[in-house]
């Protein structure tokens, strides 16, 4: 099949763009803020795995060889952010949890006018 | 041949564990699915030759911000009745509407004309990529790219999670 | 000859009001008078020594003190001239002034506004100082304005009473619209000539048209600041104000100012002759016609009033006809008996506590008698029974209206059949009516005030006014009598001493001559003689009514012709056909204007309207933050797939 033997990036972005798609609507619609975090977690892998499809096949030929994988290092730094950024949002889930014992977003509506 | 088997098996599992994570109700059958979508994505690294990553995906990713995960799900400790109905908003449909219009957008054009495949050029033949490199997505090729090329991300990253260590610690405490 | 010194003149008075204005309120009293006293009398002493200084070298005292503005080919001066004319002038309005000044001294003791008084007073010196003196038309309109200011300041002195505010406001919109045919004379004059100097303008050779328009729009500021017809109604309505001020300013001065403006351009109006007619029959319809009012009027101030209206009609008759020089010494001999009337009759209120009214008066002879012998005196003045002052202006004014050549080669009709030389002896004929007026309603007055017996209430006392209030009256009716040097006939003084001191020879290289040309040598016997007759006509027909009955003579006369007197009486209903031709218009205007302009358009429309708008666009706006980060985030997502479609699909 063309696949193996051209091994094109088609596939996996368009996986990509589906786990995306996948966590944007968890986003939206779940009402669990944990679920939410989850699903952004879920997106976060997305963009991981776009990043390694055009690490592995790079939309511009002949580039100098050491910058294709300028994408791992990408991945790498989002994996680092979103640990940092889960930890802090779990915290200020179980603070905000402390006080009002839910933990359904649509609840959390005080920034408002 | 047994690239594109790998690859359909982890894909579907993926796109299952997925939407696991966003149809169950109870969080924890969330964070599990979760933490299988992780590892099979790891498997899809594997096939695009980013060995590294993919063993840090599993280390990091699926060891210790999921464990975190369900931590803390089991210490909100939720019972049944406390997990809210879903409610359905015009809202929700527009935002949905919107996600699957931008997944059709960004899959029409990655269907579209052809990506270049590959990086050079031998006369007309392509070749791999990650076969000219040595070591494509070895420890020490993404090491030199990391601490040659972008060492201020890299302090500003070790900076970043120790603000993200204060700063959890500060939060989720009850009193300071 | 060019001077540094003349601009004190105007500006002496005017650091006066400073002072006086600022903080005369907490001076000693004594201080105030002594500034705003002083700067008037040293603006008549420097006056005085330029007079004095004008001669042969030097015929008259050049000054340009600033360069006011210059715009493209407009460049207008502070400057002043001062020669003959608008030198004796000079000392008329000091030295009148000055003693108006020292009568008011005595008259607003009891008042508690007496520096605010004397501020707005000296202002108005200021002001008419930069009017006589300025030497060119713009200076002169800042002069003009200035005196229209300070006569609504003064008038309304008395604000917190209304109807006394009203009467200020009333007299500075009435002349208003006489400024505004001033301004386009002007504009016209500059638009045609290149500038707006006085002497360039009376040296330039304007067409008959421009000269005309320009004439004319100019002369109808003259009737708003001198009340001719139809602009006179402020003046009788001015009288709200304290008496000084009538005399000064609706006297002696400010109303002399159109006079004086049409005398300076005497060269502009002798090749405009069309207009010169307008003037005088303007000057002699207002002569007849107020004093016509005068004569059935009651308060003794209206009945001055009037009497000024008329007197003023006179100075037109006289420059109209194209004796510059007679009108201007009625405008002189005028300052002095008008400027003693009134200030004789403020002794009277004064010595009355406030009483107007000649109906509840009577007998004071007994008790004012200083009052009442300058009073005798200036009414002798003023009626010319009597060869002094007032008899030789009025009397010149009526025989050169007479004799005059202005009419005779203007034409009605193209073939030069018809010639106007019949208006001159018209005029002569009216005017002679109205010397009769003017004597019967002055003796009238003279009667009923000082004759009789006391016809007042019983609690008031009258009593003399203090010597303050008194020695300026006796000074001015010394200078009423005086005055008839200034009009001796030339026939009688040719060749001896006294010739110089007449005015027409005075200011003979001032004035321009009418087109059809000085009047020749007339025997001025007849004229005496007529004008004799006539004010002892006018004299005896006030006695037999007046003197011995009293108020009887009124109803004696009211019984034969009840309607006109009673017309008389209410000024001829001219305030009422103002009212309802043009001033109930205006309002409805505004009204209408109003409730379509402003409360509908502007205040629904904009002032209201445009909150709302913006009150509704926030309220739509605000519907976007509601707290809910899942719509947040479904909003952003709207936006990140229309981005993606943009940059993927689009390019």
């Amino acid at each position: 099949m063309d696949f193996f033997h051209a091994h094109q990036a088609q596939h996996y972005l368009v996986l990509a763009a589906m786990l995306f798609a996948l966590g944007a609507a968890g986003v939206v619609l779940r009402r669990n803020a944990i679920i939410v975090l989850m699903s952004i977690e879920l997106m976060l892998n997305a963009v991981n795995l776009t990043f390694l499809a055009f690490s592995r096949f790079p939309l511009v030929p002949n580039s100098p060889m050491g910058s294709f994988l300028t994408g791992h290092a990408a991945v790498f730094f989002v994996i680092a952010t979103a640990a940092a950024e889960a930890s802090v949002g779990l915290a200020i889930i179980i603070a905000v949890f402390r006080s009002r014992t839910s933990v359904n977003v649509d609840e959390f509506d005080t920034l408002k006018l | 041949m047994a690239e594109a088997i790998l690859f359909y098996l982890f894909a579907i599992g993926a796109l299952f564990a997925g939407a696991q994570v966003i149809f169950r109700r109870n969080p924890i059958y969330g964070a599990l699915s979760l933490v299988g979508a992780l590892f099979f994505l790891s498997g899809i690294y594997v096939l695009l030759a980013a060995h590294l990553i993919a063993i840090l995906q599993i280390i990091v990713y699926a060891g210790a911000v999921m464990v975190l995960f369900v931590f803390v799900i089991m210490l909100l400790n939720l019972k049944e009745e406390e997990l809210g109905e879903q409610r359905i908003t015009a809202w929700k449909g527009v935002g949905l509407a919107a996600v699957v219009a931008s997944f059709g957008v960004i899959a029409w054009r990655a269907l579209g004309p052809a990506f270049p495949q590959g990086a050079l050029m031998q006369g007309d033949r392509r070749v791999d990529n990650a076969l000219l490199v040595a070591g494509f997505g070895g420890v020490k090729t993404v090491g030199r790219i990391l601490y040659l090329a972008s060492i201020l991300p890299f302090e500003v990253t070790s900076l970043l999670l120790l603000v993200a260590v204060v700063a959890a610690v500060v939060v989720a405490k009850g009193r300071i | 000859m060019e001077v540094t010194w003349l601009h004190l003149v105007p500006l002496l008075p005017l650091i006066g009001a400073a002072i006086c204005g600022l903080v005369g309120k907490w001076l000693p009293k004594s201080w105030v008078y002594a500034v705003a006293l002083g700067s008037v009398l040293l603006s008549f002493l420097i006056g005085l020594r330029a007079f004095i200084g004008l001669g042969e070298q030097a015929p008259f005292f050049h000054e340009l003190w600033f360069n006011w503005f210059s715009a493209g080919s407009l460049r207008v001066d502070m400057a002043f001239t001062f020669d003959r004319l608008s030198g004796a002038l000079t000392l008329v309005v000091t030295g009148v002034g000055f003693l108006i000044h020292v009568y008011s001294v005595g008259y607003m003791e009891e008042d508690a506004g007496y520096w605010r008084y004397f501020s707005y007073l000296n202002l108005f010196i200021a002001a008419m100082m930069t009017l006589v003196l300025g030497d060119n038309l713009v200076a002169m309109f800042v002069g003009w304005e200035g005196v229209g200011l300070c006569s609504y300041l003064l008038i309304g002195f008395w604000f917190t009473d209304e109807e006394k505010a009203y009467a200020g406001r009333k007299a500075f919109i009435v002349n208003r619209i006489g400024d505004f045919g001033f301004l386009i004379g002007i504009f016209i004059l500059f638009n045609q000539v290149g500038t707006v100097g006085i002497a360039q303008i009376n040296s330039a050779v304007l067409p008959l048209g421009v000269a005309s328009i320009a004439a004319l729009c100019l002369f109808i500021g003259a009737t708003g600041k001198s009340a001719q017809l139809p602009l006179y109604i402020w003046l009788p309505d001015a009288m709200a104000g304290p008496t000084p001020v009538s005399a000064l300013i609706h006297a002696a001065t400010m109303v002399t100012a159109g006079v004086y403006m049409v005398a300076r351009l005497s060269h502009l109006y002798v090749s405009a002759p069309g207009v010169m007619v307008v003037v005088a029959v303007v000057g002699v319809l207002t002569a007849i016609w107020s004093a016509l009012i005068a004569t059935s009027q009651n308060d003794i101030k209206k009945v001055l009033a009037y009497s000024t209206v008329s007197q003023l009609g006179f100075m037109f008759i006289g420059v109209g006809v194209g004796a510059f020089f007679a009108g201007t010494m009625h405008l002189v001999t005028h300052a002095f008996f008008k400027a003693c009337l009134f200030l004789g009759s403020g002794a009277v209120i004064h010595g009355l506590h406030g009483e107007q009214d000649i109906q509840r008066m009577g007998g004071l002879r007994k008790y004012l008698p200083s009052t009442r012998t300058t009073f005798l005196v200036a009414t002798i003045a003023i009626t010319g029974i009597l060869p002094i002052s007032g008899f030789f202006s009025k009397d010149e004014i009526l025989g050169q209206a007479l004799h005059t050549r202005a009419f005779s080669f203007l034409t009605l009709t193209p073939d030069g059949s018809t010639r106007l030389t019949w208006l001159g002896p018209l005029i002569y004929a009216v005017g002679s009516f109205s010397a009769f007026l003017t004597s019967f309603y002055m003796w009238r007055c003279y009667f009923l005030t000082f004759s009789g017996e006391y016809r007042g209430p019983e609690n008031v006392h009258p009593h003399e006014s203090p010597s303050v209030m008194t020695l300026p009256l006796w000074i001015l009716a010394a200078l009423s009598v005086i005055g008839l040097v200034l009009g001796l006939p030339q026939a009688w003084v040719h060749g001896t001493g006294l010739q110089h001191w007449t005015w027409e020879h005075f200011t003979e290289d001032v004035f321009s001559r009418p087109r059809g040309g000085a009047p020749e040598e007339f025997s001025p016997y007849l004229g005496y003689g007529i004008a004799l007759i006539v004010g002892w006509a006018g004299w005896a027909c006030s006695y037999a009514l007046y003197f011995k009955r009293g108020l009887a003579g009124d109803e004696l006369l009211t019984a034969r012709i009840h309607a006109l007197r009673r017309a008389l009486a209410n000024k001829l209903y001219v305030d009422e056909l103002y009212d309802f031709l043009i001033v109930q218009p205006f309002w409805a205007l505004a009204r209408g204007l109003f409730r379509l302009v402003d409360a509908t358009l502007i205040d629904g429309l904009f002032v209201n309207g445009i909150p709302a708008l913006i009150a509704w666009v926030g309220a739509m706006a605000r519907r976007f933050q509601n707290g809910d980060v899942q719509r947040y985030l479904a909003v952003t997502a709207l936006g990140v797939a229309a981005l993606l479609y943009v940059f993927l699909v689009r390019g």
